[in-house]
């Protein structure tokens, strides 16, 4: 009995070990490699790149490096877009997790 | 305690962060967006509330703490259908147009959790308890379809978040659960066929 109740706790330990070492490769890690926040343009500017691009700001934040917009389409789609915070570069766009918009080139 | 007082006052615990959302977003401080991922947490939660009281005393057999856990699962259960509810509503409100909604079902991180409430709609219709007596073996087999719509959520969630470890950190102790009632059973049959 013992053994058994062993083996499944190896079998969980496993199991555990196995999902905590899965890599995050998530949308909130984009990196910019922006540099030093003294070095960033100010989010008045940001929004005007964004109102440039025909969109409703919804909400603007900092996420890691970069510059997070969450914003409407013309067409109304909801959207997520992350900006360059010293070249305010569009440097990669998710509509609801799934991407539909990457700079060339970007691979951050 | 009562039983009646005791149900009373889980629903009020249970409601609390939903109308805690509910006024934020009504007096303005937050926007319906903001209001997605809490809710849709907290109906995962209560999900998993509800799924581990009966692996869990299987395993450690029965006690006051687990059967009055028991007492409340289905409100629990019930309550996280409520969250999901909730959740759809702060996603209409966000959205506001039924097209806009239409124009992105086909997403993977949106159909998910459409499949996934869809998937709670009969286990919460059949919550009561002339349900339970009239469905009888059988209401424990459409109540099953909450393990289906638990996983899909996590899908739904780490598709729109790509990040695993909440979803994992979630189902962590459910799997636990599973496997400490997994080994209760081989327990069990051992003990029987050594009797025999």
């Amino acid at each position: 009995m013992i053994r058994i109740s062993q083996k499944y706790l190896v079998a969980v330990a496993g199991i555990g070990a196995l999902m905590l070492s899965q890599p995050a490769y998530a949308d909130g890690d984009v990196k910019c490699n922006a540099g030093p926040a003294k070095n960033w343009k100010p989010v008045s500017k940001l929004k005007k790149q964004a109102w440039m691009e025909g969109w409703e700001l919804l909400k603007v934040q900092i996420e890691g490096d970069c510059y997070e917009v969450y914003a409407r389409t013309e067409s109304g789609q909801a959207i997520e877009a992350f900006f360059h915070p010293v070249t305010l570069k569009k440097l990669v766009v998710y509509r609801r997790g799934t991407e539909i918009y990457r700079a060339p080139g970007f691979g951050g | 305690m009562n039983p009646a007082v005791v149900k009373a006052l889980a629903w009020m615990l249970l409601a609390v962060p939903g109308l805690w959302m509910l006024w934020s977003f009504s007096q303005g401080e937050v926007l319906a967006m903001d209001m997605l991922h809490p809710s849709g947490e907290m109906s995962i939660r209560l999900m998993i509330l509800a799924m581990l009281p009966g692996p869990l005393s299987d395993f450690f057999g029965s006690n006051r703490f687990f059967r009055a856990w028991l007492a409340i699962r289905r409100n629990l259960g019930v309550a996280a259908f409520g969250y999901a509810l909730l959740h759809l509503a702060f996603y209409i409100l966000d959205m506001r147009s039924v097209a806009a909604m239409l124009d992105e079902l086909g997403l993977p991180g949106i159909w998910t959790g459409w499949l996934a409430l869809a998937l709670m709609i009969p286990p919460a219709a059949i919550s009561f308890n002339l349900a339970m007596r009239r469905l009888g073996r059988n209401w424990k087999k459409v109540q099953r379809l909450v393990y289906l719509a638990l996983i899909i959520g996590l899908v739904h969630w780490v598709l729109l978040d790509w990040a695993w470890q909440p979803a994992l950190v979630h189902l962590a102790p459910l799997m636990i659960a599973w496997i400490l009632r997994l080994i209760g059973r081989g327990r069990r049959n051992r003990r029987q066929r050594s009797m025999a």
